[in-house]
């Protein structure tokens, strides 16, 4: 159905071995003990101070990547480095030197949220005034300073995830890991909390990896993206590039009855520079013909008899991009389930 | 708002230089137990209810009504401290739920991304469980104090009782810990609290002296620790005239005898810790 092998100018590379990067992963496997791969010599790097985002469909290794890089999950082969440390050789040195916010709300429900806070500051080695102004400070920021004793019980959902990342950037992180942060949050909540990454970020100068399904948010926050399609690294690049890699824009033809023919018709056309990708009744292709090409291609489909329910021309998105790669469609509304590996 | 706050942000300064203590992040885990069972009090007197309503009410009237079972020996003095060996192992039992809700919430793995070792977190929570123990003990003896159990002890003796409490609470304790990490469904684990907690308490000479049991019991009591336990606590509580470890040893020296139960417990303590860090740190590291 899909053409996985399709060639993207910017295919991944394997960082430089001496290279600064604060996150480096080189060929990393991991399979677990029940025989499933979840990585397959995956390379890549997030550079400084740059928000890095993982892609890819359920299953794909995203979680399983994100667990590596916070030590835990132990890789099987490969070897990846955070912040300078090897995370198998000094799990604790690169612990020191992250902050995590998981897909689940991890939260200590017996506890308000300052005592949360007090809680991982405690944990991070954190002097005791330092703790206090930072954890005012940030309750402040994340709005949540008029709830700060209350217990977290009482939260609601984008509440919770706030005090998730106010905890994660406590300890002046260098690395901070973002596991779908605004899975299952709605979209003022989403926009609200990538509007505090953002500025946290900024402020603290902290490198960011994230995994999401939001590709239309990965592609407005993230500077650069790697597409996970069946553990392996099938991209690796910005978000721009990859779109330009596809190609300028997007032909979209939802067929009548059986889609082949209408694939084989467009594959014919000659203006798409991949091959025709089927899903769902619907045929799209990419091309950086200019539009005034589209009679033509409408002008083809017809000589071929092919039956046509409608056809579209747009710009290509991150979206298409991961659904050449990987066959299958992004989440752009709902709030999917993460890949639990 | 945003604007000003944030530059408010102080920089990290943090008390961690060079690499991490290997006891780091222990006294907080432990305070964070000990926060988490005190915030759910229903817990700590559900555990005391059985062994206070022996202390007060079934105890004396057993000892009303069926006098002793030895010319020499206070009866409800004998089962005053029995109570407390039945209410250790049930209290380390019941504390295994607190980790499998550790687990199901997602906290443990809050700790896990922390730069703290990992058997720091099982160790902790057995600390923690420990200092519970402590306490409740210590309710358990004054109410037997005051309801009239003739407890002598001097500070040579003393230790005795302390030591068997505090290994009997981290055997057992360590044993919960790795069931519940094991087990990981709250509805699964349950049953083993009463089953475990409770069950060996009765071969193990709280009630009545072992040597009315049939000669396999007793050699199956000889090799619980709970046996050896209310062995010790008796040394250390009761008066030297009807020693409980000599049921146990038969060597008719009591410094002796107590020296080797206690390794007995020490031997059980550390195994089933060593069992529990173990198994902690496989089943959260996959």
């Amino acid at each position: 159905m899909t053409d996985t092998t399709l060639q993207l100018a910017s295919s991944p590379a394997a960082p430089s071995r001496d290279s600064q990067d604060p996150v480096q992963v080189r060929d990393l496997t991991k399979t677990y003990p029940n025989g499933v791969t979840a990585l397959q010599g995956v390379s890549l790097a997030a550079r400084e101070g740059e928000i890095f985002g993982l892609l890819g469909p359920n299953g794909a290794g995203k979680t399983t990547a994100v667990g590596v890089l916070t030590t835990l999950v132990r890789p099987t082969a490969g070897e990846a480095f955070v912040a300078g440390r090897s995370v198998a050789a000094d799990p604790l040195g690169v612990r020191r030197r992250i902050g995590v916010v998981f897909q689940d709300s991890v939260l200590d429900n017996e506890f308000s949220g300052a005592d949360n806070l007090r809680l991982h500051a405690r944990l991070f080695g954190l002097r005791r005034d330092v703790a206090d102004a930072r954890i005012d400070a940030l309750l402040r920021l994340m709005d949540l300073d008029g709830r700060a004793d209350d217990g977290v019980r009482t939260y609601s959902g984008g509440m919770r995830r706030r005090l998730e990342i106010a905890r994660a950037f406590l300890a002046g992180p260098r690395i901070l890991f973002l596991d779908e942060p605004t899975v299952g949050l709605d979209p003022e909540v989403r926009n609200e909390i990538w509007r505090l990454i953002a500025d946290l970020r900024q402020r603290e100068g902290v490198t960011i990896v994230l995994t999401t399904h939001y590709l239309e948010e990965a592609e407005l926050v993230c500077d650069r993206v790697g597409i996970l399609h069946g553990g392996v690294l099938v991209a690796l690049d910005t978000p721009r590039r990859l779109v330009d890699a596809l190609g300028d824009q997007i032909i979209d033809v939802r067929a009548l009855g059986d889609p082949a023919p209408v694939a084989t018709a467009l594959a014919q056309t000659g203006v798409g520079s991949h091959p025709p990708l089927v899903a769902s009744g619907s045929v799209s292709m990419a091309s950086n013909a200019p539009s005034g090409d589209l009679a033509d291609v409408l002008g083809a489909l017809a000589g071929a008899h092919a039956q046509v329910a409608g056809t579209a021309v747009r710009r290509a998105t991150l979206n298409d991009v991961y659904l050449h790669l990987t066959g299958a469609p992004a989440v752009s509304t709902s709030a999917p389930k993460g890949d639990s590996r | 708002m945003t604007a000003t706050v944030v530059d408010a942000l102080a920089p990290v300064a943090t008390t961690i230089d060079g690499r991490v203590p290997p006891w780091h992040g222990f006294g907080t885990l432990w305070l964070r137990r000990l926060q988490v069972t005190t915030k759910t009090a229903s817990g700590i007197i559900g555990q005391l209810m059985t062994p206070v309503l022996w202390i007060l009410v079934v105890g004396p009237a057993l000892a009303d009504s069926l006098g002793s079972f030895s010319p020499g020996v206070d009866y409800y003095t004998f089962i005053a401290v029995g109570q407390v060996a039945f209410l250790i192992p049930f209290t380390a039992m019941f504390s295994g739920i607190n980790v499998i809700v550790d687990k199901e919430f997602g906290v443990t793995r809050e700790m896990l991304v922390a730069p703290v070792r990992r058997a720091m977190i099982p160790l902790a929570n057995a600390a923690a469980v420990l200092t519970v123990t402590f306490v409740q003990v210590a309710i358990l003896v004054g109410l037997g104090r005051l309801r009239g159990a003739h407890f002598h002890t001097s500070l040579t003796r003393l230790p005795w009782f302390l030591i068997a409490t505090a290994l009997l609470c981290l055997s057992v304790y360590g044993l919960a810990e790795t069931l519940a990490l094991r087990i990981g469904r709250q509805e699964a684990y349950g049953p083993l609290i009463p089953a475990i907690g409770v069950t060996p308490y009765f071969l193990s000479g709280a009630l009545y002296p072992l040597s009315v049991l049939p000669a396999g019991l007793q050699q199956l009591g000889f090799l619980l620790p709970w046996t050896h336990a209310v062995a010790l606590m008796r040394y250390g509580l009761m008066d030297g005239t009807n020693p409980r470890l000599d049921d146990i040893w038969h060597l008719g020296n009591d410094p002796l005898m107590a020296v080797l139960s206690t390794a007995v417990l020490a031997a059980y303590a550390a195994l089933m810790l060593t069992i529990a860090v173990r198994t902690f740190k496989r089943t959260t590291l996959s």
